[in-house]
């Protein structure tokens, strides 16, 4: 049997069976990352009774630390008391390079900082955006800092992300690679009897009804573009806060037949409601990167979007500004194009154009350039975060000596030696 | 390895496009970085150039209050003192009534109706009797806790009702307001009305617990009232009976003790002059970033 070429253990709150982008994510590219030959180890939090080692397809091994959330999915944070468990499954495994991802997982800021305390390479993957103005970022910056002063390399999703997460942290932009998500693209394929545009257009929401993702927009946009175009009918998927909002509106303008509410929608049936539609319709206020635009336009459908710009093709996309006015024009647009456009051959665009497979091989670059990285003593990296602020600075710096302190007395009372090694399982033959 | 590509055969590369579709871009890491990085990001873009004087102006309302509060605790000092009577302090609330009312008749733009008039003078008759009839429970209300207990709780109450104080406007609305009151004022307001209930239990009679609560209730009800119709009918106005305000109540601190005196003008001095050139000396280290990450905002309003 082969010898892996590298052992990663990817680690974040975030993991099936919770649903969402980060989930979907590290999922697909473990998946591709073992295809490639390499072995991938998860660690993730307990879900309910979910707790222990599970095997995934393809052997993924996924480790549910029996840690519980406190909220929002997040395990609570104690700075130090994943070190152990961090420590055997590092051992066991025989990991070269630690994966952490998402910026709000308590979890992987703890794995990481134990993993760089323990000499291991570390990578980060960004997912999402934040401000910079109220206590919560400022906070989450702090924190997102300490982690990334001693990162090898880190990755984001956009380039808006990588502009975010550069100023955020204070990390140098060389060392940020821009690696976007991917989708599935044998999961959304278009249907195969297409439905005629010609009398009916269906225009497809798909979101959860939250501020963030515009649903007060829809409110505005949705009755206009009735007022419009008679035979636009709207199907809205997800739930949500302003989903009364919603309701209200369909009874305002008396729109019951022709705005079709369906509730929270499961991934898999995703792909089902898509494709009775024409045009999907996007209306999220920020985004770092925004997936569902990706299973819409797999799935054949010409995307209306507010400002996510070079996730697609100019040609297979219509953007427009967060403003109803602007998005009811894209709209007419987007009405007026739609004759030419073939499911088909857009379906077979995104297979070019996304892969997982193709963000696993830009992945697998990444760890190679950190295990390139040379490994610094511990004085050199305390001086890295002595300089992440006037207090934090010597904050940091205690965590981390502390840290230090603990992983040795670890190592005292049970040798490494005495950590039984995990023999490596191929599942592929 | 891209960049050995680049270097040894120098083919027309194409150019680099900030998209994220495509996979990764010929003869291009994916750490590459162009100059158009982080060229959307703008900085300071809200921040509002504040002028020292106009912020001078503006923190005379805090210190007017002050004195106000300074000038109720004055008297409840020389009520406990016994060295105001019941009848000249019934004779101070009704002309404060008095007072107050001719200040908010002046600076109304509408004129009082006969029957806004007899409504109001109903509701002073409901709440005078009320207090009236309620004086002598609060005479003997805190009879069994001891003085000291008192006055530390009274000191406290005082200062977390001038922490929490609505400055810029008055908890109880001008007639015809809209807003209502914040979580913090009406904090504050009940912990003034507190401490005058403290203060007046430890009086000798019936008839100075009355007087001196009808005072303080007044004072801290309906001062920040007046306060706010004298400012927003005249600027100058509001600067005039400001500084008589803080005239007399220097006068009185320093009749009383001349360390309060000094303490005084230094919290004075402090919130009036030091606090406002601080705060213009920070504001060059103010730094908003804001560029595309940031969450559109929606330029219509969501009415809920």
């Amino acid at each position: 049997m082969a010898e892996p070429k590298l052992r990663v253990l990817m680690v974040s709150d975030f993991f099936f069976p919770n649903f969402g982008g980060v989930e979907n994510h590290i999922y697909y590219l473990s998946q591709c990352l073992l295809n490639l030959g390499h072995k991938v180890v998860v660690m993730t939090h307990a879900y309910g009774n979910r707790t222990g080692v599970r095997y995934m397809t393809g052997g993924l091994k996924v480790y549910y630390v029996p840690w519980r959330p406190f909220a929002m999915q997040n395990t609570f944070p104690t700075v130090y008391g994943t070190l152990p468990i961090v420590r055997t499954i590092l051992k066991r495994e025989r990991i070269t390079v630690v994966h952490g991802h998402q910026a709000f997982s308590t979890l992987c800021h703890e794995a990481l900082m134990h993993a760089r305390t323990m000499g291991y390479r570390v990578v980060f993957t960004d997912h999402s955006l934040y401000g910079f103005a109220d206590v919560g970022s400022i906070h989450m910056n702090k924190v997102l800092q300490f982690t990334l002063a001693d990162i090898d390399q880190a990755i984001c999703v956009s380039h808006t992300s990588k502009e975010n997460t550069v100023l955020r942290s204070g990390l140098a932009p060389g060392k940020v690679f821009m690696i976007p998500n991917a989708v599935d693209t044998a999961m959304f394929k278009p249907a195969d009897v297409r439905p005629s545009s010609d009398d009916v257009i269906t225009i497809v929401v798909i979101s959860r009804l939250v501020y963030r993702k515009g649903a007060d927009l829809l409110v505005e946009v949705i009755p206009e573009v009735c007022r419009l175009y008679p035979n636009v009918r709207f199907v809205v998927g997800g739930d949500g806060p302003k989903h009364v909002r919603l309701e209200e509106m369909r009874e305002k303008h008396s729109l019951q037949d022709r705005v079709e509410m369906l509730g929270a929608v499961p991934h898999s049936r995703v792909r089902s409601v898509l494709v009775t539609g024409h045009i999907f319709l996007n209306s999220s206020l920020t985004e770092a990167f925004c997936i569902a635009i990706l299973e819409a336009a797999s799935c054949g459908l010409l995307t209306v979007s507010t400002r996510v710009g070079g996730v697609l093709p100019d040609d297979m996309v219509v953007l427009a500004e967060p403003d109803p006015d602007d998005m009811v024009r894209a709209i007419e647009k987007a009405i007026s194009i739609l004759p030419s456009i073939n499911p088909e051959e857009m379906h077979n665009r995104m297979k070019k154009l996304y892969s997982w497979q193709d963000v696993a091989k830009r992945t697998e670059i990444v760890y190679d350039r950190a295990l390139k990285c040379s490994n610094r003593n511990l004085l050199e990296r305390l001086s890295r975060f002595l300089s992440c602020g006037a207090w934090a600075g010597k904050v940091f710096c205690m965590v981390m000596i502390i840290d230090y302190l603990l992983w040795r007395l670890l190592q005292f009372l049970q040798p490494d030696d005495d950590v039984e090694e995990a023999p490596d399982i191929n599942f592929c033959n | 390895m891209d960049n050995n590509l680049a270097g040894d055969s120098p083919p027309p590369r194409p150019k680099w496009r900030k998209v994220a579709y495509g996979g990764m871009q010929i003869g291009y890491d994916d750490n590459y970085t162009d100059e158009t990085f982080l060229e959307e990001m703008v900085m300071n873009a809200n921040v509002v150039r504040r002028d020292l004087l106009k912020v001078m102006k503006d923190s005379v309302s805090i210190s007017q209050y002050l004195c106000i509060v300074a000038l109720v605790v004055l008297v409840w000092f020389h009520t406990l003192e016994s060295s105001l009577d019941e009848n000249s302090l019934l004779l101070l609330d009704l002309s404060l009534l008095a007072l107050g009312f001719l200040a908010l008749l002046l600076t109304e733009e509408k004129m009082l109706s006969l029957r806004l008039l007899l409504r109001y003078v109903t509701n002073i008759t409901f709440f005078t009797t009320g207090l009236y009839v309620l004086a002598p429970v609060y005479q003997t209300l805190t009879r069994s806790i001891s003085s000291d207990s008192i006055w530390a709780v009274t000191v406290s109450l005082l200062l977390l009702h001038l922490f929490l104080h609505d400055y810029s406007g008055s908890t109880i609305g001008a007639p015809g307001a809209l807003k209502s009151p914040s979580l913090t004022s009406c904090i504050s307001v009940n912990a003034s009305v507190v401490a005058s209930v403290f203060v007046a239990s430890r009086l000798p009679s019936r008839g100075h617990v009355f007087a001196v609560m009808l005072f303080s209730l007044q004072v801290f009800l309906f001062a920040p009232l007046v306060a706010y119709c004298i400012k927003k009918f005249s600027f100058g106005l509001h600067l005039g009976f400001s500084f008589a305000l803080m005239g007399l109540t220097l006068y009185s601190v320093y009749a009383l003790h001349r360390l309060f005196f000094v303490l005084f003008l230094v919290l004075v001095v402090v919130v009036n002059v030091v606090c406002p050139y601080w705060l213009i000396r920070m504001q060059e280290y103010k730094f908003e970033i804001n560029g595309p990450w940031d969450e559109a905002k929606l330029c219509f309003d969501i009415t809920d």
